[in-house]
């Protein structure tokens, strides 16, 4: 149901302005209408935009340095949030909260000093390290491979070294590097290379000390890399050096443990502090953010918005218990279809069918003064899903799935809401479950001995009716394919219908005359087919209702014409071929049915090899098979379910709102 | 001889029904979700609307599959 609003203008003397806009900020049900655009459209210029004073810039100026720095600790010490009390973050906000903003800001850097004071040098310290770690990392399995010739140059008094690393795939300069190196220093050197792993190769150049010199020079204009260790590690020999590397390697994660473990404290005694002081600091600027969506004269400010009718008596309260008569708000009259497609859009659902607002994560809210579809969303995608199941024994745990996830994740709404519609999912699943007699397919059926083998082929028993009855029981998905595909039309009918008697109220309400025409007549030729199709279904159908049928369809053919042209013609008949697509409805299940069946009958066949071993993989194929097509499940028959009403239903009457419902509101400390 | 040829033909007849739209939904699912790749990787934001875009051209394999088995019972007339 959308939320019935009202249209308020509140005005005051300007030098209580601030003032004003902090008490709409605690009321937090004003939704702001930005005059920004309004006044720059005034041929009169005696309305301009709410500037701030240049003292509140500088602390809007202050504040936003002050968010970014929040910002970048919290980042950095990363508090869990699941850990931190919404009880204590609240309390720690009320203490640093002050409408003094000057107030306000040096509680806050006095708080952020203290935090910096404890988390700096380990931060650092821990920077460093990593960095250490990473350079080591890079350089040990290079050292560790030229060592043992290094070694044996170390030896040789005369003679110099250089590393250099190379990536593979310019492997081949090593050969020109040797060309030229040689005619420096008169064939006193040799190149050996190892490679090191699958992109870099390690070459050491041993050449004769005495054109050390030029050597250096000529490498620095290559662009190759020489490998240097860190300093304390150069002037020390090669395999000292690597005992080194080694043992820094082997004591770095130790000692990043410990600065972890260290910050940790310090994230758990900060971490309150910290997430009150982001909320308040939010809570701050988004008062003076909204400031030059306000306009003012020399003497008054203007604030314009939409407020639920409900909260319109709270306002008026508010105000004139602060502000007496300096601040006036009046309701201002929007006539019935005249203003209203600039109200923003709230709903306001039963708690059941709240979880079901999931849709509008993927559309925008319906538009004010159109009907809210959530109720029929809520109703009709847990049968969908139900009949796309159909398994008792997958209903049972994607309920419990759903359930689980609807419980742990009660903090974030998307998680919460997609569990609960699992969970409605699960429940109609086992439902018609019940009705189709699966459970993980065929099993149930076979251990209740409803599965007979005539002539080689293997046939359903019926409880109830036999094969050349309409109904019967259990509804066998593969045989009673036909029965399934009409029932599936009729559902498809039915959903269509709803929203085309939900496009004409729309079109009556905005007295879109033509509009309720177009409904109407799409509506008269859906309803005609289905006349006509009745034919198909039933020998007994009177031919006269086929008649009837037809002449609905034309007559319904020309009123959408009426109503919406062309274009109403078009949709007209295009709707009809909507109704199958609802097919979807049987055929997503048959092919789930088909692989639970054939996961049955792979694991019976596996299992039935004998033996211990041929038991375990009967069961593993079983597991695995069926845990495939659960998972698919889950997943196809929720898209499928979103599509019909996305598309195939809404598409008849749903009209996007412009706006949703946005409050200018304080946090509180609850975020 | 002639059943055999009558039960080939349906066969293949139901064969061609869900085999061609499988085709075409697999040529339109490949676009919509190299478009959707592309939209989702500068708006995130998207992902769920794309996914429903993607599932529109199974449609046709869906109605394939309705009517290769609607053909496959022509078997017992």
């Amino acid at each position: 149901m959308i939320e019935k609003m009202a249209k308020v203008e509140i005005l005051g003397l300007k030098d209580i302005a601030l003032d004003a806009i902090d008490v709409i900020h605690d009321q937090g049900t004003l939704h702001i209408e930005d005059l920004s655009e309004r006044i720059s459209d005034m041929p009169d210029k005696r309305v301009t935009r709410m500037e701030m004073d240049p003292k509140s810039a500088e602390h809007e100026a202050t504040l936003s340095n002050l968010r970014a720095k929040v910002g970048d600790m919290i980042r950095e010490l990363a508090p869990d949030v699941d850990d931190i009390s919404p009880a204590d973050v609240q309390r720690e906000y009320k203490a640093i909260w002050s409408d003094n903003v000057e107030t306000m800001i040096a509680r806050i850097e006095k708080s952020l000093a203290e935090i910096e004071k404890e988390t700096r040098d380990p931060v650092e310290r821990k920077a460093d390290l990593m960095v250490e770690l990473s350079r080591l990392e890079k350089y040990a399995p290079i050292m560790y491979k030229v060592q043992p010739l290094a070694e044996r140059v170390a030896r040789m008094q005369d003679m110099a070294s250089i590393a250099l690393i190379i990536e593979r795939k310019y492997k081949a300069i090593l050969n020109y590097l040797n060309e030229e190196i040689s005619k420096l220093t008169n064939g006193e050197c040799e190149i050996v290379a190892s490679d090191v792993d699958d992109e870099s190769t390690a070459a050491l150049i041993v050449f004769n000390r005495h054109y050390l010199k030029q050597v250096h020079d000529f490498l620095a204009v290559q662009d190759v890399n020489q490998v240097r260790l860190p300093s304390d590690l150069a002037r020390k020999p090669i395999d000292e050096a690597v005992g080194e590397v080694r043992a820094r390697i082997a004591q770095i994660p130790g000692e990043l443990d410990e600065i972890d473990r260290k910050l940790s404290q310090v994230t758990g005694k900060y971490s309150v502090q910290l997430v009150a002081a982001r909320n308040a600091i939010h809570d701050r600027l988004d008062s003076m953010e909204a400031v030059p969506k306000f306009g003012q004269t020399d003497q008054v400010f203007i604030i314009s918005g939409w407020l639920p009718e409900v909260e319109v008596k709270n306002m008026e309260t508010a105000l004139a218990d602060r502000f007496g008569t300096k601040v006036i708000m009046t309701v201002v009259d929007i006539r019935e279809g005249e203003g209203e497609e600039d109200a923003p859009v709230a709903l306001r659902n039963s708690p059941f069918v709240r979880y079901f607002e999931i849709i509008y994560m993927l559309s925008k809210y319906p538009r004010y003064g159109t009907i809210d579809p959530t109720v029929i969303f809520a109703i009709f995608f847990p049968i969908f899903f139900g009949l796309m199941v159909g398994d008792m024994g997958y209903g049972l745990i994607i309920m419990v799935l759903g359930w689980i996830l609807h419980r742990k994740y009660a903090s974030k709404p998307l998680i919460n809401m997609a569990g609960f519609l699992l969970t409605m999912g699960g429940l109609w699943s086992i439902i018609f479950g019940a009705l189709y007699l699966e459970f993980f397919g065929d099993l149930l059926m076979r251990w209740l001995g409803l599965i007979e083998e005539v002539h080689g082929e293997e046939q359903v028993k019926y409880i109830l009716g036999s094969e050349d009855t309409l109904f019967k029981y259990p509804i066998d998905r593969l045989e009673g394919f036909t029965f399934m595909l009409g029932v599936t039309i009729i559902i498809g009918f039915v959903h269509i219908g709803i929203g085309l008697v939900i496009g004409i109220i729309n079109g009556l309400k905005e007295h879109n005359r033509k509009h309720a025409l177009e409904k109407g007549g799409l509506l008269m030729v859906l309803t005609g087919f289905m006349l006509a199709l009745g034919k198909f279904g039933f020998s007994w159908w009177p031919s006269a209702l086929v008649g009837v049928g037809i002449v609905l369809a034309v007559a319904g053919v020309v009123v959408a014409g009426i109503g919406g042209g062309m274009g109403g013609v078009v949709e007209s008949l295009v709707g009809v071929g909507n109704i199958f697509s609802y097919a979807r409805l049987i055929a997503i299940g048959l092919a789930s049915v088909i692989m639970a069946n054939v996961a049955n009958s792979l694991a019976r066949q596996v299992g039935g090899g004998g033996g211990v071993i041929g038991v375990i993989a009967g069961i593993v194929v079983f597991v695995a098979l069926h845990g495939l097509n659960l998972v698919i499940a889950m997943f196809s028959p929720s898209i499928h379910s979103l599509r019909l009403h996305l598309v195939e239903s809404f598409g008849k009457f749903f009209e996007p709102a412009k706006y949703r419902y946005e409050p200018f509101k304080k946090t509180g400390g609850e975020e | 001889m002639g059943e055999a040829v009558k039960i080939g033909l349906i066969a293949f007849s139901a064969a061609l029904a869900i085999g061609l739209s499988a085709l075409a939904t697999g040529l339109a699912q490949s676009r919509i979700g190299a478009a959707m790749a592309g939209a989702v990787a500068e708006r995130p934001e998207l992902v769920g609307v794309t996914i429903i875009l993607v599932a529109i051209p199974e449609t046709m394999v869906i109605l394939g599959l309705v009517i290769a088995f609607v053909i496959t019972t022509l078997k017992s007339a």
